[in-house]
């Protein structure tokens, strides 16, 4: 699902970094009119790497296992910090492992990052619902997880079909786009599944990691209150 | 995971040697050049220029061969497909399927873009260690939040992945092989778990951040880069090379190419 | 001798409270002073009850007690990372602030990983230097000095998580001792550590100059390194005084979930 280096032409390319700039900047906006910006930084900094190491977990669907993307969940957990760990995730990921690319940076990260948001702002419903409720937490979970893949598979075939230099009509490309976004059906409910089960674990376990207190503040503060021991 | 980055890093070369931010403006400028090349006629040069870049690098070979197997591997299997759906002129059938012309070219085209942009960018990652091309970014404007968070994620990566190890090896002792229905749940419940460990240590972590002073100074003092001639006139000369490619793709273009 | 007032409990005499620490001449600033300190986590009540303490510098000063006793929570306090619910706390005779930074006391966390947070030594080291504001040459100086001081210089270049526990526990007391603290706070510094570096923490602590205040269960390491003994159990300060006698009180000890040192054990058959 990352793009690889060597296919966007140049200005889609340069499309996606600025897209990505303008995204981070606005989530360094929303992060910084929280109460104690820094205080999340060492929490999203942690968070980041944990989930970069999460998405090495394999799931085995026989005949074979894939690694989830994840995306939904960081959203649901990470809130507006998801953009920016999404980035650097990727940003790892193309250093380390050379998976995805560095002129593609900016358009994997858009492509991966923005539907991250959109799960936050998905999962956050569960509140007009009941927040407590397990059944209301798993059925977003699943959504945010769910429709955090979907749209970036969306938008990574779109970019890779209309922009690939080959010479298909219009039909074949819709046509294309459609069978492989169905192809991708599969993979979007298990990463629903697999979301909605790991938001229940942490209700369970540790409900102030879910996007816990105001929208603006996703962690709740540390000094003086909880922690140490 | 081998998650090894600065495997090379501390080798002597001109590459190696360069101020960190003038290599890293010069590098990906050429990756970016790259990555606008549509004429096949600037293949050659491409893979010229960046062979040549490799070379003064002095990474070993086998470094280069080693990080292009797997990408590789993966982009040739979605672009594998080119040459049999794309295009009209066909060069050959193979029973059902025909290989069509414009199709190879395009797998060409793209497949030494795809080589000469990975190989800069490991040249740029793999001359220096890894923290201080961060702190070059940082030195070229990068927000100070994001290059932070960089940096402690990259600190932590190593320890949670051996956590991760760690437990699956013993869910591996008890029996776990992941076949059953129900184990798609304890997967979550690890990766779960990971995401818990990690949240209660980083607020140890803030709370050792405090104590040290985080968030007590307004500005940072800048880092040391100092910039030589010699790494001014490289930069140049890696920009004008960047900037021919970019012209000799839109004169070729402009003569209908 | 100096005498230095604390709670006794009601088991324990008024036990003599004698510390073999000298403050400088001419000094009367004591390093640690704290009054009524009461604590409670939201969902823990009274982790600390009325804990009154007084510690002079120069002094080596060891808190030993039962797990969940409040010492983590009353270093945390001390430092003002956690904010009290009551009581007073003066570091070298100023206020402590809940929030605020004084590089005049350090801690040094019980797992090294959760100070350690640099990517690389050097920069960790000059963390605490860096927030103080000071310039670059002085903070290069600075790196030299504590590495040299915990004999760990030659990590200088080394990622964190190439180290083996014991270097990381001596690299994140030299990110600790570069802010050139009074006073420092050592939470469990022997847990985790082999016996070579165990003996290095040892002979570091037996041969500094700040005042040291240290949470341990290794009560050997805490009678070879402490001049006075602090017994903390339920949020309260039971005892205060001479390590061979607070620790030689079998009593005492058992009370509190604590058995007596080894080393001071009245042997039947010597056979050491």
């Amino acid at each position: 699902m990352h793009i690889p280096d060597g296919i966007l032409p140049a200005a889609v390319c340069l499309g996606g970094y600025a897209t990505t700039g303008a995204a981070t900047w606005y989530s360094l906006r929303k992060i910084n009119q929280q109460e104690n910006p820094r205080e999340g930084i060492p929490k999203a900094s942690l968070l980041t790497a944990a989930f970069f190491v999460a998405s090495w977990i394999h799931i085995p669907v026989p005949p074979t296992s894939v690694h989830l993307v994840l995306n939904g969940l960081l959203g649901a957990v990470l809130g507006y910090y998801a953009f920016p760990a999404i980035l650097i995730g990727l940003f790892f990921q193309a250093v380390m492992f050379q998976h995805g690319g560095l002129t593609t940076l900016g358009v994997n990260a858009a492509m991966m990052g923005l539907p991250a948001l959109v799960a936050y702002h998905l999962f956050r419903l569960r509140r007009a619902l009941g927040k407590d409720s397990r059944a209301w937490t798993g059925l977003f979970g699943f959504l945010a997880g769910a429709g955090g893949l979907g749209i970036s598979v969306l938008i990574s075939l779109a970019l890779l079909i209309t922009t690939i230099p080959a010479h298909l009509d219009v039909e074949t490309e819709r046509a294309s786009i459609y069978a492989m976004s169905l192809a991708h059906v599969p993979l979007m409910a298990l990463e629903g599944v697999f979301t909605a089960l790991v938001v229940l674990f942490l209700q369970r376990v540790k409900p102030e990691l879910l996007e816990g207190g105001s929208p603006l503040s996703p962690f709740p503060p540390t000094l003086g209150g909880q922690g140490g021991g | 995971m081998n998650l090894q980055l600065d495997e090379y890093s501390h080798l002597d070369s001109p590459l190696h040697r360069w101020e960190p931010r003038c290599r890293l403006i010069a590098l990906v400028a050429l990756m970016f050049a790259f990555s606008f090349v549509r004429d096949l006629r600037l293949l050659p040069a491409m893979l010229v220029v960046t062979a040549t870049i490799y070379a003064v690098s002095r990474l070993p070979l086998s470094f280069l061969l080693a990080r292009l197997r797997a990408p590789g591997f993966f982009f040739l299997m979605v672009a594998v497909l080119l040459p049999f759906l794309s295009g009209r002129t066909v060069l050959l059938r193979i029973g059902p399927l025909a290989l069509r012309e414009e199709g190879c070219l395009a797998l060409l085209l793209i497949a030494v873009k795809f080589v000469s942009i990975l190989t800069t960018g490991i040249v740029l990652f793999g001359t220096v260690p890894f923290v201080i091309t961060i702190k070059a970014m940082r030195g070229l404007g990068l927000p100070t939040i994001l290059t932070d968070m960089t940096l402690f994620s990259y600190r932590y990566i190593h320890e949670i992945g051996d956590d991760l190890e760690t437990m699956e090896t013993a869910m591996g002792l008890r029996g776990f092989r992941g076949r059953h229905p129900g184990s798609l749940g304890v997967l979550a419940s690890l990766a779960g778990s990971i995401l818990v460990r990690s949240y209660e240590q980083s607020e140890r972590v803030y709370k050792a951040m405090i104590l040290r002073g985080y968030g007590n100074r307004p500005t940072r003092p800048a880092d040391d880069f100092q910039t030589l001639p010699g790494d001014v006139v490289a930069l140049s000369a890696v920009l004008l090379i960047a900037a021919g490619f970019i012209a000799a793709e839109i004169i070729l273009r402009q003569c209908g190419g | 001798m100096a005498m230095v007032t604390g709670q006794s409990s009601v088991t324990g005499d008024a036990l003599d409270l004698k510390s073999t620490a000298q403050p400088p001449p001419g000094s009367n600033v004591t390093a640690l002073v704290v009054s009524g300190l009461n604590f409670s986590y939201p969902d823990k009540p009274d982790v600390l009850r009325d804990v009154n303490l007084k510690i002079l510098p120069g002094e080596r000063v060891g808190l030993i007690g039962p797990n969940g006793a409040g010492k983590t929570t009353f270093f945390l306090l001390a430092c003002g990372v956690l904010k009290p619910n009551a009581g007073e706390i003066l570091l070298f005779g100023k206020p402590v602030v809940p929030g605020g930074f004084r590089p005049e006391v350090g801690m040094v966390f019980q797992d090294p990983d959760d100070q350690l947070f640099c990517p690389s030594v050097r920069d960790d080291v000059a963390f605490g230097p860096l927030n103080m504001g000071l310039p670059k040459d002085e903070v290069e100086a600075r790196i030299t000095e504590a590495l040299s001081i915990t004999g760990v210089l030659e990590l200088a270049d080394r990622p964190p998580h190439h180290l083996s526990g014991g270097e990381k526990r001596l690299v994140s007391i030299a990110g600790v001792l570069a802010m050139r603290p009074k006073l420092v706070i050592y939470d469990e510094p022997t847990s985790n550590l082999d016996i070579r570096y165990r003996r290095r923490l040892i002979r570091f602590l037996q041969s500094s100059n700040e005042t040291v205040l240290i949470a341990s269960h290794d009560l050997e390491f805490i009678l070879e390194v402490c001049d006075r003994v602090v017994l903390m159990d339920e949020g309260r300060i039971v005892v205060n005084g001479n390590p061979r006698q607070v620790m030689g009180n079998v009593d005492l000890m058992e009370a509190h979930g604590l058995e007596r040192p080894h080393s001071l054990v009245p042997h039947a058959q010597p056979h050491h």
